[in-house]
């Protein structure tokens, strides 16, 4: 397995899709950051729990880019036509969305490393010019970027499991986007009673978003697990026994 | 050994490949032979673990492909359908390969080498020819040594040099005891280096033959006075037959055999010829593939 595992690491990392996709995570999370304490709402004191929570849980946002990375790991091997052969090296293709799951987490956890020192670097320089002080020693800011973590690594395994069971790279991409984008957002609006059941709103409740209605992060936490478990395996029964 | 047991597989409504059997054994090269849509690529889908069959049972050594302790050092296969990274580089391709199999990587430099890939193999392969990505493909699958290796029609791409090389290679793999099976649309492609052929046509076995067993080449003659070169011929013991059009036809002996007979029997020969094993295996081949496919 740690072959294998290896051999998923080589594959990503001798593609161009680490250097474009993890910047772009970094940027976005950043750029939400940034935007969300300079557009703060006064009446909520910056330095306040609150304040740090809101400003500190979209450090998430980046997560979305970690999925279609995810997607792209296992998706891309039917859109470039290396299916067969890495199929041909691994018949017992289960092993094959095991090491992918596990690149997937592994680049998910790391990405959300990142992305938490950029936003902490960011959030610190934007206070400063908003007249205000960070309070690195809030628990309030550990709490949420162990969230972050969480998160990314819980979705980058979902990317992972999803393109394994969709197959088809662009319509993995483009339904997960509609999915978080559109759809998810619809429901919550339409019966908000099973709005925070839904993956995106456990991705917020796992950053600790400061909204009302969402579980709380560790129930959260178990349930992004749950459907990234429900996905995987989906996406590991379609690996192993439709034709290549 | 490739041994395929009544093999059956289906598409939905559409039958790819019915009830084939054949056997390619160790230490030849096996022509896979078949107009294109005969169900060649999907019999060597099934053969590699990638279909699962609807019928029947195919094996290599004894073992279906998914059985394999370790399949990149038992088979190594090069599939028309197998694709590449375009952003990874060829020797990036066969790395992968290598830490996946647990292969040792300082096979990668000598296999780049002998498909003549060293000069571009920290190349991306999004910029390689068609050629090139063949040879790639060769190259990863002599990365394990293997002792069965299946081609799909390899010579797809390569210039005629390279069809060369790979005639070259297919004989000297089976010279070494390996399995060698090469599927072709075009048995002139292959037929300079099979030494057994397997024909389908519409997912049917039509002809399963060793080269050997193929009629021994014949002589055929024309002469001024038939009746007296018939009469050579029964003396000196010959199996010979006359033709319709008049011409005789005659087994296990070479022209100038027959040309020093027909002088001694003191007859002109008008006509001398000889067809060859290879021709009669193109026009046995062409009767089975000409016309419609299904």
């Amino acid at each position: 397995m740690i072959d294998l595992i290896a051999a998923e690491w080589l594959k990503l990392r001798t593609t161009r899709l680490l250097v474009g996709m993890i910047p772009a995570a970094v940027a976005i999370s950043v750029a939400a950051v940034a935007g969300t304490i300079l557009g703060h709402d006064n009446g909520e004191p910056l330095e306040s729990s609150e304040g740090v929570r809101r400003a500190l849980s979209v450090t998430g946002t980046g997560a979305i880019l970690v999925l279609v990375l995810g997607i792209l790991i296992s998706a891309g091997e039917y859109r470039h036509g290396t299916a067969a052969d890495t199929f041909l090296t691994t018949p017992r293709r289960h092993r094959v969305l095991i090491a992918k799951l596990a690149i997937g987490a592994g680049v998910g956890l790391a990405a959300g490393a990142v992305i938490s020192v950029a936003c902490l670097g960011i959030a610190g320089v934007v206070y400063d010019v908003e007249g205000a002080t960070f309070p690195f020693d809030d628990v309030d800011v550990w709490l949420t970027l162990a969230g972050t973590l969480t998160y990314t690594t819980l979705f980058g395994m979902l990317g992972v499991g999803f393109g394994s069971l969709v197959r088809n790279q662009v319509l993995a991409v483009a339904g997960s986007l509609a999915w978080f984008a559109v759809v998810e957002h619809t429901l919550v609006n339409l019966a908000p009673a099973i709005g925070r059941w839904l993956p995106a709103a456990a991705g917020q409740a796992i950053v600790r978003t400061p909204l009302d209605g969402l579980l709380s992060p560790p129930a959260a936490t178990v349930l992004l697990a749950g459907y990234g478990a429900a996905i995987a395996l989906a996406g590991i029964r379609v690996a192993a026994t439709r034709d290549a | 050994m490739i041994d395929v047991r009544a093999l059956t597989k289906t598409y939905g409504d559409r039958l790819a490949v019915s009830e084939l059997s054949f056997t390619a054994p160790a230490g030849k090269v096996t022509g896979f032979l078949g107009p294109n849509g005969a169900g060649k690529t999907t019999t060597f889908r099934c053969l590699l673990g990638l279909a699962e069959p609807t019928r029947g049972a195919t094996l290599i050594d004894g073992l279906p492909y998914r059985e394999l302790a370790s399949p990149r050092r038992h088979v190594g296969a090069v599939l028309e359908s197998t694709g590449f990274h375009p952003a990874r580089t060829g020797r990036n391709h066969l790395r992968v390969i290598a830490r996946a199999s647990r292969i040792d990587a300082a096979r990668i430099d000598p296999l780049l080498e002998l498909a003549g890939l060293t000069a571009a193999a920290d190349r991306r392969v999004g910029g390689y020819s068609l050629g090139m990505r063949q040879r790639l493909g060769l190259a990863a699958a002599l990365l394990g040594d293997p002792a069965v290796i299946v081609l799909d029609e390899p010579a797809n791409g390569l210039d005629p040099e390279g069809v060369t090389w790979v005639r070259r290679l297919l004989r000297i793999w089976a010279d070494e005891g390996r399995t060698v099976v090469v599927s072709s649309h075009l048995l002139a492609e292959v037929a300079q280096v099979v030494d057994r052929v397997v024909i389908i046509r519409g997912g049917r076995l039509v002809a399963e033959i060793d080269i050997a067993d193929l009629t021994p080449s014949r002589v055929t003659v024309r002469v001024d006075r038939t009746d007296l070169m018939l009469s050579a011929l029964s003396a000196a013991g010959a199996d010979h037959e006359l033709l319709a059009d008049g011409a005789i036809s005659i087994a296990g002996q070479d022209t100038a055999e027959i040309g020093g007979l027909a002088a001694q029997a003191g007859v002109t020969v008008t006509e001398l010829s000889r067809v060859s094993a290879g021709a009669t295996l193109e026009a046995m081949f062409l009767a089975v593939t000409a016309g419609p496919g299904r």
